[in-house]
């Protein structure tokens, strides 16, 4: 399979050889009269890495893709992709970047093919390669069967694969994909997520928005975290696990139901708090612990000691999940501390 | 479940009352009628025994009345059940202990509470215009409130079939507006053409009956008016008794049809697979070639270069748009036209220029009227509604350049129609040639008429975000406009004077057209050519807000 590394119409203007960097932020906010829906966001994306971009509904990542893209006016800072400015240069930005917004976008009454090739006419693709275009696309994306049927009656999934072969047409140097794993059935998302890294082997470089934060980890070089507007994570996946298992979740199964309350209660000895939470059905006492590995040594003795029957003693491993519970807890409880610091400000 | 304890007439009817366009036409329709009413009320101490005044007003009154239940009535059940469909929620009504008849008959009251609420708001007009005498409180008005009722029962139930069978909100909306214009103005045709054929014409007998599902001739006769463009002959089927089991016969099919559709199956919905002529067997691949003229399975080549990429797209992915159906359309265009055209050549003879002319007119501006919204006041809010718009806005095209792609594949389909319909001046010129200037005029004015529809319908689809909405707006703007100011001319002499008559038929190129043919009853007004600054004006006005406009939305936010 091939896929043509220039554009087949117009050029797009590629970024300096000197340079990996397609893409970076600084200090990019976003401002809606007085909500802040961005607040000083400073990310960047290498050539061909995959970056994953999570956060909670509302979290603003939308707001960074309209800005990336060119949909959306910055408050201030600034956003470029490739040396092109997303504000300034907004025509360049249009044929450096491939946008996959979370709608499809469907037309009545059109097969796939002629929707590719209105989409290549618009981006200025002669006809002839045009047509070798929407072959090699639909090639790429696994849809070469669709060319024929008509888009409002492909499937969810299909339609996802004929959105990715839409943003491909021009040979953009950026994908952003907004929910592209959004409702797809197991199935479908491991065709995507094959897709994707496909896409970053032949040199694209990939910005994804997702829910799915599996499937995100097993795709992503960086990750960029994002709550209420700011950016509470940012970096390759692996040093952002590291982060996060500084505070490791421990397990502890036990043989017995009767043991379970008085391994809390030794638990929460150990850690001078009543934080352990505890599963009857699983007969599980959990943990989340800074201690290291000695002293957890000690509380497994001292449970042995304490004749509680443990038939297992484990570190649970951290993913992205946990990475973005983590962070998102922490915000969660920023605002609490800052909500009750206003509260005592107003008494 | 019975009727007062079905919870979807609650929910619809207050639905509709939250919303402030509800409170907008309350407030409207009070406004107008009482102005109506206004305007005769007697201000020195002479009564006017002869009741002349007040029946003026009555007849205007129940000309707008009807004009205003014809006009609404689409707009909430034509959207009703195919939103749901689209939004999901009708699954969940079927998972409920409602069944279609309790889901039909609440989407039915709920809809005919709010047009009750409508009416109710002329009821104090129409009370003080008893007060004026001469119009009888029971048999007049409370029988114009009781046939207001019964076309509201008849188009509602038609709508809510048409939304059943829709598949998109803005299309059960165009469908909804054309049958009711198909009912109501449609169905007086013929009778127009084949009264006074005698007892022994079948087909004109026929006509007598069918004008009876339209509540346009029993008004008049109610309102003490001849019969629908009456050549002095007198019908032997009387409107008024016949209007209301033809209505309630209508109802009835359209409330057993829309009930048969309210099940699961209404979410079945085949989808192509798309198999290509070239992939049949050589005999189906023969018959296709045999039998179409052009193959709509045919592989389409790609968009050719120097063209509009947007205009293409746009009558392809247009439902009627694709090129075997323009072939399909300008034949039944060709016959339509040489049916007029020897119903023109035999009728002008007996009738005069003037009258064929007229009616020519009509049919083009109603043809217009009803079609262009359906065309161009999706084309922005259509986009923005499908997710289309942020696509279109992320290619290098320029604003300038999407705008004249749609503009212009509107423009294209109205000319075609347009053209189609003028061998029936022809024959006009034919048989009279001076007549050749006015034809020239009257062409001009239906040019301007199409460019106004074509420009009104485009600004309102740049200022919605939905297509049903934008479509609404369009039918009612151009409705107001076309046959808003006819109600006026209704109201000729009493109790609208000559020069305000004058005035409203200004914005209104047909009127123009009319006149400048010499069609009975248009002759007196000298509209040209101001009716052409006005409309060009307005023209230009929405062309420059319709490039801001879409300036603006292809800018980022």
């Amino acid at each position: 399979m091939t896929t043509a590394t220039t554009a087949p119409g117009e050029p797009a203007a590629a970024p300096s050889p000197s340079t990996s960097r397609v893409m970076e932020t600084r200090a990019l906010s976003k401002r809606f009269g007085d909500f802040i829906a961005l607040d000083a966001l400073d990310i960047h994306l290498d050539r061909g890495q995959i970056l994953g971009f999570i956060g909670p509904n509302g979290a603003g990542k939308t707001t960074t893709i309209k800005i990336l893209v060119g949909l959306l006016r910055p408050s201030s800072g600034e956003a470029v992709i490739c040396g092109a400015d997303c504000r300034r240069d907004a025509r360049r930005i249009k044929k450096l970047v491939g946008y996959m917004p979370d709608r499809f976008g469907s037309y009545d009454n059109m097969r796939v093919s002629e929707y590719l090739d209105f989409f290549g006419a618009a981006f200025g693709i002669p006809r002839r390669a045009r047509a070798n275009r929407i072959h090699e696309v639909l090639e790429t994306t696994n849809a070469a069967y669709m060319r024929d049927r008509y888009v409002e009656s492909l499937s969810h999934g299909m339609q996802q694969r004929v959105g990715i072969a839409r943003t491909l047409l021009h040979d953009p140097e950026v994908l952003i994909l907004d929910e592209p794993a959004n409702g797809l059935d197991p199935e479908a998302r491991v065709e995507m997520r094959q897709l994707l890294l496909r896409l970053a082997a032949i040199g694209k470089s990939l910005i994804v928005t997702s829910h799915i934060l599996p499937e995100l980890a097993r795709i992503c070089d960086q990750v960029a975290i994002i709550t209420n507007g700011r950016l509470r994570a940012f970096g390759p996946l692996a040093e952002i696990m590291r982060r996060v298992s500084q505070e490791r979740t421990i397990e502890i199964q036990l043989a017995n139901r009767e043991d379970l309350p008085r391994a809390a209660r030794i638990v929460d000895a150990f850690h001078g708090d009543a934080g352990a939470s505890v599963s009857d059905t699983e007969l599980m006492v959990r943990f989340r612990s800074h201690k290291s590995e000695d002293e957890l040594g000690d509380l497994l003795r001292d449970l042995v000691d304490q004749r509680v029957r443990v038939s297992q003693f484990r570190e649970l491993q951290a993913d992205l999940e946990d990475a973005f519970l983590s962070v998102t807890r922490e915000d969660g409880d920023r605002a609490r501390i800052d909500a009750g610091a206003g509260t005592k400000a107003a008494r | 479940m019975g009727v007062f304890g079905n919870p979807i007439i609650a929910r619809e009817f207050t639905n509709l009352l939250r919303s402030r366009r509800a409170i907008h036409l309350f407030v409207a329709v009070a406004a107008a009628s009482s102005a109506l009413v206004l305007m005769r009320w007697p201000s020195d101490a002479i009564v006017d025994l002869s009741g002349n005044q007040s029946r003026q007003v009555f007849r205007v009154f129940g000309y707008g009345m009807l004009a205003t239940v014809l006009l609404l009535t689409p707009v909430f059940p034509a959207t009703s059940i195919v939103r749901e469909k689209n939004q999901g929620t009708l699954a969940l009504l079927f998972n409920s202990p409602l069944g279609p008849v309790s889901i039909f008959v609440g989407k039915l009251i709920g809809a005919l509470g709010f047009l009750a609420v409508l009416l109710m708001m002329s009821v104090p007009a129409a009370a003080a215009l008893t007060a004026m005498g001469g119009v009888s409180p029971l048999r007049e008005i409370g029988g114009l409130y009781a046939l207001l009722a019964l076309a509201a029962l008849q188009n509602t139930a038609i709508s809510l079939w048409i939304s059943s069978r829709a598949t998109t909100s803005d299309g059960a909306l165009r469908w909804s507006f054309a049958a009711v214009l198909a009912v109501s103005v449609v169905a007086i045709g013929p009778h127009q053409f084949l009264q006074g054929r005698g007892t022994e014409s079948l087909l004109s007998t026929g006509a007598e009956y069918l004008r009876c599902v339209s509540p346009i001739p029993a008004a008049m006769e109610l309102m003490a008016h001849s019969d629908v463009a009456s050549q002095g002959f007198e019908s032997r089927v009387r409107a008024a008794p016949g209007y209301p089991l033809a209505a309630l016969a209508i109802t009835l099919a359209a409330a057993i049809a829309t009930t048969t559709r309210l099940n699961y199956r209404i979410f079945d919905r085949a989808r192509s697979q798309g198999v290509m002529t070239h992939e049949r067997s050589r005999g189906e691949q023969w018959a296709r070639r045999l039998f179409f003229l052009v193959d709509p399975q045919r592989r389409t080549r790609g968009i050719a270069p120097l063209v509009n990429p947007v205009l293409v797209k746009e009558f392809r992915c247009r439902r009627f748009g694709r090129f075997h159906w323009l072939m399909r359309l300008m034949a039944a265009s060709a016959v339509v036209s040489l049916v007029l055209t020897l119903a023109s050549t035999t009728a002008t003879m007996e009738r005069g220029v003037e009258t064929i002319g007229g009616i020519m007119v009509a049919l083009q501006v109603a043809l217009i009227v009803l079609l262009t919204p359906t065309l161009a006041a999706t084309l922005i809010s259509g986009e923005v509604e499908s997710g289309g718009w942020t696509l279109l806005q992320m290619t290098p095209m320029s604003a300038a350049r999407i705008l004249s792609g749609k503009l212009m594949s509107v423009l294209w389909t109205l000319l075609l129609i347009i053209v189609s319909t003028l061998p029936g001046y022809l024959v006009i010129v034919w048989i009279s040639p001076e007549s050749w200037l006015k034809v020239r005029v009257v062409l001009i004015c239906l040019a301007w008429t199409a460019a106004f529809a074509l420009l009104a319908s485009a600004t309102v689809s740049a200022f919605c975000r939905r297509a049903a909405t934008s479509t609404t707006v369009a039918y009612v703007l151009l409705l107001s406009v076309y046959a808003g100011t006819m109600l006026i001319w209704l109201g000729r002499d009493a109790p609208f004077g000559h020069a305000m008559v004058e005035n409203a038929l200004r914005i209104n190129t047909m009127a123009a057209a009319l006149s400048v043919m010499g069609t009975p009853g248009f002759v007196t007004y000298r509209l040209i050519p101001d009716a052409w600054w006005i409309t060009g004006g307005a023209c230009v006005g929405f062309a420059v807000v319709l490039v801001l406009r879409a300036r603006t939305l292809t800018r980022p936010q």
